[in-house]
């Protein structure tokens, strides 16, 4: 009961977060918010893979003074380290999507995505 | 210390981090010393080379000490190696080019050009090299953020515009195949390639439909597959003429490999040979059409490069021993001729604000030599002989008549003739009509010509003598084709 | 209208097949795969108590040492979007007013706090939660409050980008240093020492502080570039 529970508030969450953030980056007009949209999907696919490595009833999977020889269980760690790569990533994309908006905001004097058209879209 | 694949994203970052650090002593250092990373580079490619092919195997270099599938391995098989070559001696070239490139950009950006223009590089040899499938993406990443900041390099272009929407298709590309692999490790518990295509079988076949079809649209969208590829027009036109060309001729090559190594590999699913088949041929066929109409030269190179890769794709699609053949054979014309033409397409049209084709009447009275190159890489690329693309194309016929393909030679056929009509309308404005423009010329620099010059050589000995490179090409189709060997290979590094 | 048909139309076959594959992936069982090695090898053999620094420093290195250079490939080519020509005369203009005198003290007070609190978490990486990646933000975010607070705190680029690029050779020196003492690149060639201790786990923990700092100069340098760059040119032209 508590497992399904969990589960469905897990992967509710990060699918819905994902598509939140597809429908942000797909729909909006404003480039700031398409970049929130795009951060917002990967936080949605960074809690799948989280939800993913989850063992019931794990720890972290830190061998620290109290747990070393005992048979604890611990949760799968390559999710966590894969999604510390991935927020990384998604930031550094970010940080780039943000300093094009502000440039583009500086020569056109607008963040509408319907007034800069320069290049067809 | 040996010489050993790791080098070929270790010393790159090493320079990385230093230019900075040069660059406050000499600004000259900042510009001389990608080209002696790049040399470098294409030296241990050579000696690399050298030892794949007269010993026979492949070369799997573990990292941190922990064999495959726990540790991160690079993998230099006759394929992966070949393109790795191919992308540092050409990014040797188009480094000469860009030695004298645009002197009057300042100091700071110019240091940060030659550290994107690197990494960019390195970014698409490290996607050739893993063996992993998230160091993959890693260096995905690597190659996508040089490439968004250098695409909007320029500020008196539109650039932003354009790297805003390479970054908008680029992230939905990135999130495809992260999600991709995301699935996959839910399934298989690894991220090894060799391991994954070992565990494979056991997968479900819906779970292993639905997990290919997120990375082929995510490597599709790199590989600027049809109708994934709106950005790359306006890319390949804003960004500086020598990215234009690393673009045509790595980038998009690493996106192919990507795709390919996925399917052939990992998967190893022929369902998907139609799709691919099918993709390609709209692909080519729908922006064969579309460069007929530009007015823009580099975007109707853009258009033709995407042409291009869409017959890669026929050909992969195909999938027989012969067309894998063609497919890595035209993947290598592709890069070298293209590369040319983007480097003296961007001469012609240097001082031009519109860089339109109209703009090119009788420019080849003005730059004869720069449009001697150009027209050469333009006879080449639409298949004539006795260049190196007429060989490529001739494969793949022959590739489509072995399995009775009539439609697809028919089509490949009458796209032929629609790139020879609008390339040669280009070639005819240059050689056949006055002058009348007041648009100034540029000169090509020494190092910039003599660049040039080395790309049309190769293109020249290549279309002569095929057999220089038929061998290495055959091997890689090969090695593509065993996936056995491949994962013996990889999983039994450090077995001893 | 048709544009947002198609948009819903794409969201929910995407939505569909995400919902249906993930409905398959057995939700908190434990699945046989290699995070079951690194589980096993990490306290025993490198000595590491923290498994998830384990993989990211040591067993999937070569990932960190990409991310470090997305992460420097970002602050370069930032950089090279938001450059710009400054006009005769110019000044560096950050906010338009100083900040109020309650904020200006508490960041005071605060400013060497969260710079320890960073620092150790970064030197800690291999023993509890945390690393190089969030001491450094921890620093970085010490930085944007005196940034916020004082209209004259200066960064300075120079010192950045030696930081930068003394750590980033550092993380690829040791990964050399295994090459040429005939291991393989990013091994650990250092006495791995007592689980637990601070000094345990070979070069991961050096690593970390090269990350930690790298991460905290180049995140400062980057808060920094935006935030001078925060005026529209296109409104002054006017």
């Amino acid at each position: 009961m508590m497992n399904e529970f969990l589960m469905i508030s897990f992967y509710g969450t990060a699918i819905a977060l994902i598509l939140i953030g597809l429908y942000a980056t797909l729909a909006k007009k404003n480039l700031l918010k398409i970049v929130i949209g795009l951060s917002i999907a990967d936080s949605g696919l960074n809690l799948l893979f989280m939800a993913i490595g989850y063992v019931k009833d794990g720890t972290a999977p830190i061998f620290s003074a109290e747990v070393v020889g005992k048979n604890v269980v611990m949760v799968d760690p390559v999710p966590q380290a894969l999604v510390l790569t991935a927020i990384v990533i998604g930031f550094a994309v970010t940080a780039v999507a943000l300093s094009l908006v502000m440039r583009l905001y500086r020569h056109h004097n607008t963040a509408a995505i319907d007034e800069i058209k320069n290049l067809k879209w | 210390m040996v010489i050993s694949p790791v080098q070929y994203i270790a010393i790159p970052l090493i320079a990385a981090f230093l230019i900075p650090l040069f660059g406050k002593l000499n600004k000259e250092l900042v510009r001389i010393i990608p080209g002696l990373v790049l040399l470098y580079l294409s030296y241990i490619s050579v000696v690399l080379m050298n030892q794949v092919i007269s010993q026979n195997t492949m070369i799997v270099e573990i990292i941190a000490g922990w064999r495959p599938p726990w540790g991160i391995n690079l993998v230099f098989s006759p394929f992966s190696g070949f393109l790795a070559s191919l992308f540092s001696m050409l990014g040797f070239i188009i480094w000469m080019y860009t030695y004298n490139f645009k002197r009057e950009v300042e100091d700071a950006q110019t240091e940060k050009f030659y550290v994107l223009m690197m990494m960019l590089i390195t970014g698409t040899i490290g996607i050739v090299l893993t063996g992993d499938i998230f160091n993959m993406f890693v260096f995905l990443e690597i190659t996508a953020i040089s490439a968004y900041s250098l695409t909007a390099f320029y500020r008196e272009r539109d650039g932003a515009e354009a790297a805003f929407k390479y970054l908008l298709v680029g992230s939905f590309a990135s999130f495809f195949i992260l999600l991709a692999i995301v699935l996959l490790y839910s399934q298989v518990g690894t991220l090894n390639m060799a391991d994954i295509a070992q565990k494979m079988p056991d997968v479900n076949p819906y779970m292993k439909g639905v997990i290919l079809m997120l990375f082929f649209v995510g490597f599709g969208i790199e590989a600027e597959m049809f109708p994934l590829n709106g950005w790359a027009p306006d890319v390949y036109t804003q960004a500086p003429g020598p990215i234009g060309a690393i673009f045509a001729g790595m980038v998009v090559k690493a996106g192919i490999y990507g795709l390919v190594r996925v399917i052939f590999t990992l998967f190893d699913v022929h369902e998907i040979f139609p799709l691919l088949m099918i993709m390609g041929v709209i692909t080519m066929a729908v922006s064969e059409v579309i460069a007929l109409r530009q007015g823009k030269l580099k975007r109707m190179l853009a258009y033709s490069s995407i042409g291009q890769m869409g017959l890669v794709l026929v050909a992969f699609g195909i999938g027989t021993h012969e067309a894998v053949f063609a497919a890595i054979f035209l993947m290598f014309n592709h890069a070298v001729i293209k590369s040319l033409l983007f480097l003296s397409g961007t001469y012609l049209v240097y001082h031009s604000k519109e860089k339109n084709i109209s703009d090119l009447d009788g420019i080849g009275k003005s730059l004869p030599f720069t449009s001697f190159l150009f027209a050469l890489g333009s006879l080449a690329i639409v298949g004539l002989p006795p260049f190196a693309g007429f060989w490529s194309k001739l494969y793949i016929l022959m590739a489509a008549a072995d399995v009775r393909l009539i439609a697809v030679i028919a089509i490949i056929l009458a796209v032929s003739v629609v790139e020879i009509v609008y390339y040669f309308r280009v070639l005819h404005r240059i050689y056949f009509r006055e002058r009348i423009s007041t648009i100034e010329i540029k000169i090509p620099s020494f190092n910039a010509k003599i660049s040039m010059l080395i790309l049309a050589i190769v293109i020249i000995v290549i279309g002569v003598y095929p057999d220089l490179i038929s061998g290495l090409i055959e091997r890689a189709a090969t090695d593509l084709l065993d996936k056995q060997h491949y994962i013996q290979s990889v999983l039994s590094v450090g077995l001893h | 209208m048709m544009k947002r048909f198609f948009i819903f139309l794409i969201l929910a076959i995407v939505g569909y097949y995400i919902v249906d594959v993930v409905s398959q992936i057995p939700f908190g069982e434990n699945r046989v795969n290699v995070g079951d090695y690194y589980l096993d090898k990490s306290p025993s053999e490198l000595k590491v108590s923290n498994t998830v620094t384990a993989i990211v420093v040591n067993y999937r290195g070569f990932d960190t040492l990409g991310e470090v250079t997305v992460l420097f490939l970002a602050a370069t080519g930032l950089a090279s979007i938001m450059f710009r020509r400054k006009r005769k005369g110019e000044k560096d203009i950050r906010a338009k007013k100083a900040s109020s005198r309650i904020i200006q003290i508490g960041s005071q007070i605060l400013f060497p706090i969260i710079i320890l609190l960073g620092a150790y978490v970064f030197i800690h990486g291999h023993l509890s939660p945390g690393g190089g990646f969030q001491g450094g933000v921890i620093i970085a975010t010490a930085s944007l409050l005196m940034l916020i607070s004082y209209r004259k705190f200066k960064v300075n680029h120079s010192t950045i980008s030696w930081i930068e690029s003394i750590a980033g050779i550092v993380f690829v020196l040791l990964g050399v240093t295994g090459l040429i003492l005939g291991k393989t690149f990013l091994e650990n060639f250092l006495p791995t020492g007592e689980l637990n201790n601070l000094l345990s786990g070979g070069i991961i923990g050096i690593i970390y502080v090269a990350v930690g700092f790298k991460v905290a100069a180049e995140l400062t340098g980057l808060i920094d570039t935006l935030l001078l760059n925060n005026r529209p040119e296109a409104n002054k032209e006017k």
